[in-house]
Parts: C-alpha cells; structure tokens; sequence
C-alpha cells in the first residue's frame, strides 16, 4: 500500500504483492461517501468475508453429503460511527443463494450455520461486529 | 453516517477441486477476482487472490489512512507512506498473525515520534479494531532514509 499526501486530499495504491492479483486505488472519500471505481478497505473486508464464507459452505454443503452447483454469496460490510470510538466496522451481512443437489432447506440452513461458525473471518469480527446470514436454496 | 460496503461471490463445485470468482464490488473498482482453496493455504498461490490477501490489503490501506491523519492532526502530513500488511492463515486454527509494516517519508518529524504515532494508528484504525481477536498484530515503523 502506497499513501500520498493527506488523508482528506491524499490518494494510495493497494497492491496484492503475494498474488499479483490486483492493484487497486483507495482513497477516503471511498470509505465514507459513494464514489465510483475507487475500493475502500471495507469493500475489501467484504470480499474476504464472501470469499471465506462461499469456501466454508462448499465444504460443510459437501460434508453434509450435498453436491455444490453453485453459491452466489454477497456480504455488506457497514462503517459507522460509534460514540467515543471513532469510526468503527459494525456489522458484516451475508446473504446466500445456493443451487445444490442432496440438501433441502432445512439442511441448508443448518449448514450454513455451521459454515459460519467454521469461517475464520465470521470467528474474527464477531469480537467486535455483529455478523448475520440468510441462506436460500435455488432449484437446480 | 454509516457507510455499506458489497461485494459478491461466485463459488462453483466442492471446497478442495472447484473455485470462485470475487464477480463484483460496489464500487466498480475491481472483478472479477480469481479465488480458491489452494490460493488461500498453499506456498504459491498461483496468481489467484484469498480472503486473506484481501484483508491484508483492507488492512494495509486502512493503517495508511489512519496514520497519514493522526500525523496531519499532529501538524506533519506525511509526503508518502509505504505500509504492508502480512497475514498468516493457519488451516485449521485461521488467522494467527498480521504483520504491519510502514516506512513514511515526513517532513519535520523525528523516528520516535513517527513511531508513537505508526503504533497509535495501529491500535485504533477501525481494521485493526475489527480484527482485534487476532492473537498477534506486529508493528515494524521508521522513517525512510
């Protein structure tokens, strides 16, 4: 991460140097107002958490004896400001659409509880931060 | 004010042989990323990104912001700073360490200052505080000679 400048005025470069997979802008006014084309480290918190949930439902879906066709998962990461705190991250929501063979709703739901409980991210900021999910199966 | 965030993923197939792709983020700002299991625990990760290269750079960036405005509060806005964060994913057990680094060029301030101020912004930026049951946070702050 590259940061120039002030925070109000300043802009920075977010790099992935383990992966080369993206290089992206970031500035404040991303975090806190909607501007297009620039990420914020919230929007990046939320991919994580859509990333790490969507793998802990493949495998608790497969534990459960249930075949993954797809998982269409979106996670909303919201930064408020807390009284005497500053800004600060208060809650991650999930949401899950599924289409899966071998599992009915009521599997689903139990399994992407667990899913929840199994994703390191979920453990981490529920310390600090509420996290929900609402899962649905789609037929296939 | 509060402020949401959104991405979406796709995940195909079973955890260990299918994949994902980060499809979109409310920005615009980038996707589709590549994900998978291998990326996130295996040595190589073969281009593709993880949940946690992705919070080492929420974390990296937002350290960024969180010290270039304490320094500026301070009365020494930074002219650039360097930060990278590396987190360590233990399959199994999850995320045991994350290592800060910042090397920040700022006119008029002392290595010591610099530092109190790298540790203060390490402490309270709003990942930090959101991660705050990783067992280990590091901090590695000078200024750049």
């Amino acid at each position: 991460m590259a940061w120039q400048g002030s925070l109000s005025r300043g802009t920075g470069t977010a790099t992935a140097t383990s992966s080369g997979s993206f290089e992206l802008p970031i500035d404040l006014p991303s975090r806190i107002a909607d501007q297009p084309d620039k990420t914020s480290p919230e929007e990046l918190l939320a991919a994580a958490h859509a990333g790490c949930y969507s793998t802990s439902l493949a495998g608790e879906i497969a534990r459960a004896d249930g075949t993954v066709e797809r998982l269409d998962v979106t996670c909303t990461i919201t930064l408020d400001e807390v009284e005497g705190q500053g800004h600060r991250i208060v809650s991650s929501e999930l949401e899950v659409r599924a289409r899966a063979d071998g599992i009915d709703a009521a599997g689903l739901e139990q399994v992407a509880r667990i899913a929840d409980e199994g994703c390191t991210f979920s453990a981490l900021i529920r310390a600090s931060a509420s996290v929900s999910v609402r899962a649905v199966l789609e037929s296939s | 004010m509060a402020a949401e965030r959104r991405a979406s993923v796709t995940w195909n197939g079973d955890l260990m042989s299918g994949a994902g792709t980060i499809d979109e983020v409310g920005s615009g700002a980038f996707g589709p990323l590549d994900v998978s299991w291998p990326a996130r625990a295996e040595e190589a990760s073969g281009g593709k990104t993880s949940p946690e290269e992705l919070i080492a750079a929420a974390h990296a960036s937002c350290f960024a912001m969180a010290l270039s405005h304490g320094l500026a509060q301070a009365g020494n806005p930074p002219e650039r700073l360097n930060t990278s964060a590396a987190v360590t994913f233990v399959p199994g057990t999850g995320i045991t360490k994350i290592e800060l680094a910042v090397r920040g060029i700022v006119p008029g301030l002392d290595e010591d200052a610099f530092r109190a101020a790298a540790e203060d912004a390490r402490q309270n930026c709003p990942v930090s505080q959101a991660l705050g049951a990783v067992p280990e946070i590091t901090l590695d702050a000078a200024l750049a000679s």
